[in-house]
């Protein structure tokens, strides 16, 4: 289990670069905010839940965006997270605005900020008409991408930019939010006339920057053959493709394919028992208490069957999950 | 037609007896007694002897017991210088009688001036009007084409040299009168005329009657200066006109005519009586000029207001009975009446609702009867008839009038007594009071209306300033659509647009004003503007606080709404429908905070400044959320089983996500205090695993009302959520610190152990090679030990 280049990084290096140190700090964090409740059951108890919980994805939950988004993992398990609760409203065939979905957002993460819901949803409608409804499934993508790969994004616009306006875009540094900001807007007016940038030039750019990057980047195998298959292309274009790949949704793990997007059966299972409660709610008190017994011992059980997660993700995300209980037992000790 | 001369026997048998009396006395003429005298015309204003003859047909009137509209009165009536001459003539007495009798005043109600004239002919039998049919022969009876002249008997010629009288001749035209230049009064009455004519060469004519006639147009009257009486009842004259010349005129009666506009006599300086009954004026007006004019009788018209009255200094007498005299004018003067008194009020003035005189509309404040109240000023006027006016339905209308008139002293053709005067005083006095009173209601609620604009207003100021900040964080694109959401401006729905610069300044005066409202009505309290959510401190009478049902918070941000939850629940326990209108509920997240209320049965939210309801999913949020308060209407629309069904289909995962997937701490954390003792109990039934889920801890938690996967869904208010986050980032520093200490411990720990690991098997080679060296000469090794045994001891 444990990566053999563990040992070719000192000890904190190593534990910074995978994220442990975070998981560490956010533990202490929650034991210090609750501290009454948990030394009611005991500390020990409580690192397991959690470090289980951040290895079932399930620590997203009602968490600030500053963590959400502290880590990769943290991020699929957010972007999961969306994708079980919301499913429904998918499924109903709703088409939503960009800020009906922000709402939703907050839902599960009260501060989440517009601006990330703003830029997936441009890179739905192509940079245009804000206000447009969007599916669930068109926007749930093109968020991942926006979210996932947020800082890496804001290096290919500057890129973008910058291969746009002629310059040589290697000597660009990875730019700050703000300054990718600003560039990236004036972007489609001025590229309309040579509708683009070419694909293999760009390629290139975005090579060394992935190579460069200590942020994730989707793998440049991937990006390659998104690119390949165009000879020109716009940044939401290339924003578009990179949402609709197959592949790099693949790579991330946090959501199935696009054809089973709205496909959960034990949620629909759950789902289907809290609606006999709710249209029985008025005739027998009785079973809709169960339910909610039912849905109790539920934990316990979802807990052993996480939902959708596929392999490739499972064994990153159990690298990470053994790092931080080895320490956690340390700490503990 | 003049009585004097009409009444020669009469006046000759008695002459002293007569001028006793003064009823027959038209015009003051002491030359009855002198026949031989030229007949002289003398009108004496200051006895208003005129008078004396047209209040005999008053007289009649009231005897007949019928108010008929051509009434002339005069104070003499008052006076009692007039009464019937019982003893003096009879056969005047008998004279009303028969007129009693004949209901010939009910055919000419209005006939006024020429009443002497019909009195003259049923006094016939002793008066020489009827002879003169007799005595009078026309040149040419037979033709009516050709003006016809009169031929009078020599001896009648020389009799009344001055005055002629064809009445009832059927004449169409006028006939040409020959060699009675000097004719002073002439009498056309019951005539067919249709153009006044033939008339110019009579330069002395003082008195020319032509009641009833078919004339069509004043005309040909240019040359005769010295007429005083003109009499025009009953024709068909529309305008008025071609009265230029007659500057002495003192009686113009037109009344029964088809007038429809008062004008062309404001040179009539020296006019005392203008009678226009029953015609179609709709308003009073070009009055001015008419210095003398003391009596005007404007009755049956469809005179709707008036103006200029005020400026007839001699006014006594003005009759305005059935026209069309209402409040109306009152109601278009009110609006600024109020913005008046507002503005006035506004800079601390509200304990003088009393207008001061300096007001311009000071007079339409003073009561609902201003359109007649103007008529206050004018000092002179003594007497006034106002019966058949829609005012006259009014309930306080006579009082208000006698109270606002005191100089008046008959009102509606009945004396006032002092008594009326005293009720009418007091019972203005208090219909005044009345009036105050709801004119303050009026104020408060245009107070109301002005802070709930205020509020409005800064509201507006508010969220824009919201925008602006929220903008700068923001690209412009989305800082554009923020504006528009916040200049949003709200529109207060107002009538009243007109007044705007009233209001204007108005409002800048209450800039001062407060910048909440609290007010409840019925069973619903209404909260307006921040501040107004202080007033749940207040103490509410117990009573008060039980029959509010409905809550309405309007301006207010949602935050500082869920800040008083809390106090809601308990003040007002009864309060089962909410209503939120600008109170800026923007996420679907806020509903949350909702669910603290103890029960909620109704929930309003208006989509002006609450975008939220734009969305398609918040109802069902709300449904789903707040299902255990059981919503009845969301709205205004019906819950149905149907919706909450579907509710729980969008979001039934994500309570069931949030219950089940939450580690068991947070689960807690997020919990408030008050639930988490329930769950704490729950949780402790569910670690003993027994079978049976003990019944209780349910029935605990239905209590809660709510299911803990939905409590979870909270809802923090942005001050609280920066507070806590301040909290959060305090003790991220400090666990960052103590984590970073602790990893540097275990690294160099961890380094040492790598390191001694390292050394180890070289060590351990070290130590057995020490060893074995030692131990190589058996013999020397246990000598040395015993040595060190030896040595111990």
């Amino acid at each position: 289990m444990l990566s053999p280049d563990r040992l070719s990084l000192p000890g904190p290096e190593y534990l910074a670069q995978r994220h442990v140190l975070t998981y560490m700090e956010d533990a202490v964090s929650q034991l210090l905010e609750n501290r009454e409740d948990i030394s009611q059951y005991g500390i020990a108890r409580f690192f397991t839940e959690y470090f289980n919980s951040v290895h079932q994805g399930t620590h997203v939950l009602f968490r600030e965006f500053s963590f959400i988004q502290a880590t990769p993992h943290n991020r699929a398990s957010f972007l999961q997270t969306f994708w079980k609760c919301f499913r429904t409203v998918g499924k109903n065939g709703d088409l939503l605005t960009a800020k009906e979905y922000h709402c939703l957002l907050q839902l599960l993460c009260p501060d989440f900020p517009m601006e990330l819901t703003q830029k997936a949803a441009r890179i739905v409608l192509m940079d245009d008409a804000m206000d447009c409804l969007m599916s669930f499934s068109d926007f749930l993508f093109a968020f991942q991408i926006q979210f996932y790969y947020s800082e890496f994004l804001e290096s290919v616009a500057a890129i973008y930019q910058d291969l746009l306006t002629g310059k040589n875009p290697n000597t660009v540094i990875v730019p700050t939010s703000s300054s990718g900001q600003h560039r990236f807007r004036q972007a489609p007016s001025e590229c309309s006339p040579l509708d683009g940038v070419e694909a293999s030039l760009f390629y290139q750019c975005l090579e060394s920057l992935c190579d460069r990057s200590k942020y994730s980047c989707p793998p440049s195998a991937l990006v390659k053959e998104v690119l390949s298959s165009v000879q020109r292309l716009t940044f939401y274009g290339f924003l578009m493709a990179l949402a609709k790949h197959h592949g790099i949704n693949r790579t991330l793990g946090a959501l199935p394919d696009k054809g089973d997007l709205l496909l959960d059966p034990p949620m629909d299972q759950e789902l289907e028992k809290l609606l006999s409660q709710v249209s029985g709610l008025s005739i027998s008190t009785p079973s809709s208490s169960s339910g909610d017994i039912t849905n109790l011992s539920a934990r316990n059980s979802s807990r052993m069957t996480s939902p959708w997660k596929p392999l490739h993700h499972r064994q990153k995300v159990d690298i990470e999950g053994d790092g931080s209980t080895d320490e956690t037992d340390s700490s503990e000790n | 037609m003049v009585p004097s001369k009409c009444r020669p026997g009469g006046a000759r048998a008695g002459p002293s007896s007569v001028n006793n009396c003064g009823l027959q006395l038209v015009i003051q003429t002491s030359s009855v007694a002198e026949r031989n005298k030229p007949f002289e015309f003398r009108i004496n204003k200051d006895q208003s002897s005129f008078h004396n003859r047209l209040l005999q047909h008053d007289l009649e009137k009231n005897y007949s017991g019928k108010q008929g509209d051509g009434r002339f009165l005069t104070p003499l009536v008052r006076n009692k210088q007039v009464y019937v001459p019982v003893a003096a003539n009879l056969a005047d007495l008998s004279g009303l009688e028969l007129k009693q009798g004949s209901g010939y005043q009910s055919a000419f109600g209005d006939s006024s001036v020429h009443t002497p004239t019909k009195f003259r002919t049923r006094q016939g039998c002793h008066s020489a009007g009827p002879s003169v049919s007799d005595n009078i022969h026309f040149g040419s009876n037979s033709s009516v084409t050709a003006f016809p002249i009169p031929h009078r008997v020599a001896d009648e010629k020389i009799l009344n040299s001055d005055r002629l009288t064809l009445e009832r001749q059927k004449l169409t035209v006028c006939p040409v009168i020959d060699g009675d230049e000097h004719l002073r009064l002439l009498n056309f009455q019951h005539n067919f005329i249709t153009r006044i004519q033939n008339i110019s060469n009579l330069q002395h004519l003082v008195f020319l009657d032509l009641y009833d006639n078919q004339i069509e147009e004043i005309s040909g009257l240019s040359t005769l200066r010295s007429l005083r009486v003109l009499l025009l009842g009953k024709n068909r004259i529309k305008k008025i006109s071609n009265l230029e010349n007659l500057k002495n005129l003192d009686v113009l009666d037109l009344h029964g005519n088809q007038i429809a506009k008062i004008e062309n006599i404001n040179h009539l300086g020296e006019l005392r009586v203008l009678n226009l009954a029953r015609n179609l004026l709709s308003y009073i007006e070009n009055l001015n000029g008419l210095d003398s004019l003391t009596e005007l009788n404007l009755r049956h018209n469809q005179i709707t207001s008036m103006k200029d009255v005020d400026t007839l200094p001699c006014l006594q007498h003005l009759f305005l009975s059935f026209n069309n005299i209402s409040r109306s004018i009152y109601h278009c003067f009110q609006l600024i009446i109020i913005y008046i008194n507002l503005l006035s009020w506004a800079f601390g003035h509200l304990s003088q609702p009393e207008p001061s005189p300096k007001l311009p509309f000071h007079r339409h404040l003073s009561g609902d009867f201003d359109n007649i109240l103007c008529l206050a000023d004018s000092s002179s006027l003594s007497d006034i008839t106002l019966d058949g006016n829609p005012i006259a339905q009014e309930t306080c209308y006579k009082n208000t009038i006698l109270h606002h008139m005191m100089q008046l002293r008959q009102l509606d053709m009945k004396r006032i007594t002092e008594e009326e005067r005293r009720m009418a005083s007091v019972a203005a006095r208090k219909e005044e009071e009345k009036k105050r009173e709801s004119h303050k209601q009026m104020l408060l609620k245009e107070k109301k209306r002005l802070t709930i604009g205020n509020i409005a207003h800064q509201w507006e100021i508010q969220q824009n300033r919201v925008a602006l900040i929220t903008s700068s964080d923001q690209d412009k694109k989305d800082s554009d659509s923020c504006q528009i959401n916040g200049s949003a401006a709200y529109v207060f729905p107002e009538e009243t647009r007109s007044l705007d610069t009233i209001l204007s300044d108005a409002v800048q005066g209450l800039s001062v004003l407060d910048s909440h409202l609290v007010e409840v009505e019925g069973d619903t309290l209404y909260l307006y503007g921040s501040g107004a959510l202080e007033s749940l401190d207040r103490n509410w009478s117990v009573q008060t606080a039980g029959t509010v049902t409905t809550v309405s918070f309007m301006f207010i941000e949602f935050d500082e709404i869920v800040q008083v939850l809390p106090k809601l629940k308990n003040r007002f326990p009864n309060s089962a429908h909410l209503k939120f209108k600008e109170t800026n509920i923007l996420m679907l997240q806020q509903f949350n905070a909702l669910a603290q209320l103890r029960r909620i049965e109704q929930l309003t939210v208006d989509p002006q400044g609450n975008p939220v309801v734009h969305f398609t999913l918040w109802k069902y949020y709300v449904l789903f959320r707040l299902n255990h308060f059981n919503l009845q209407k969301i709205n205004g629309s019906e819950v149905t089983q149907n919706d909450t069904i579907m509710a729980e289909r969008l979001f039934g995962i994500l309570a069931f996500v949030a219950s089940s997937e939450l580690p068991q701490y947070r689960l807690l954390s997020l919990l408030g205090e008050s639930r988490k003792k329930q769950f704490c109990y729950l949780l402790e039934a569910k670690g003993k695993k027994s079978g049976i889920v003990s019944e209780e801890s349910n029935d605990s938690r239905r209590v809660g009302g709510e299911n803990a996967n939905r409590a979870v869904l909270n809802y923090t208010t942005k001050d609280f959520q920066t507070e806590k986050f301040e909290e959060v980032k305090e003790r991220k520093n400090f666990c960052q610190t103590y984590i970073q200490d602790l990893v540097k411990e275990a690294a160099d720990i961890n380094m040492k152990n790598e390191s001694l690991q390292k050394l180890w098997p070289q060590m351990f080679i070290e130590l057995v090679r020490d060893a074995v060296i030692e131990i190589r000469n058996k013999n020397s090794y246990m000598k040395l030990c015993l040595q060190r045994i030896t040595d111990q001891k």
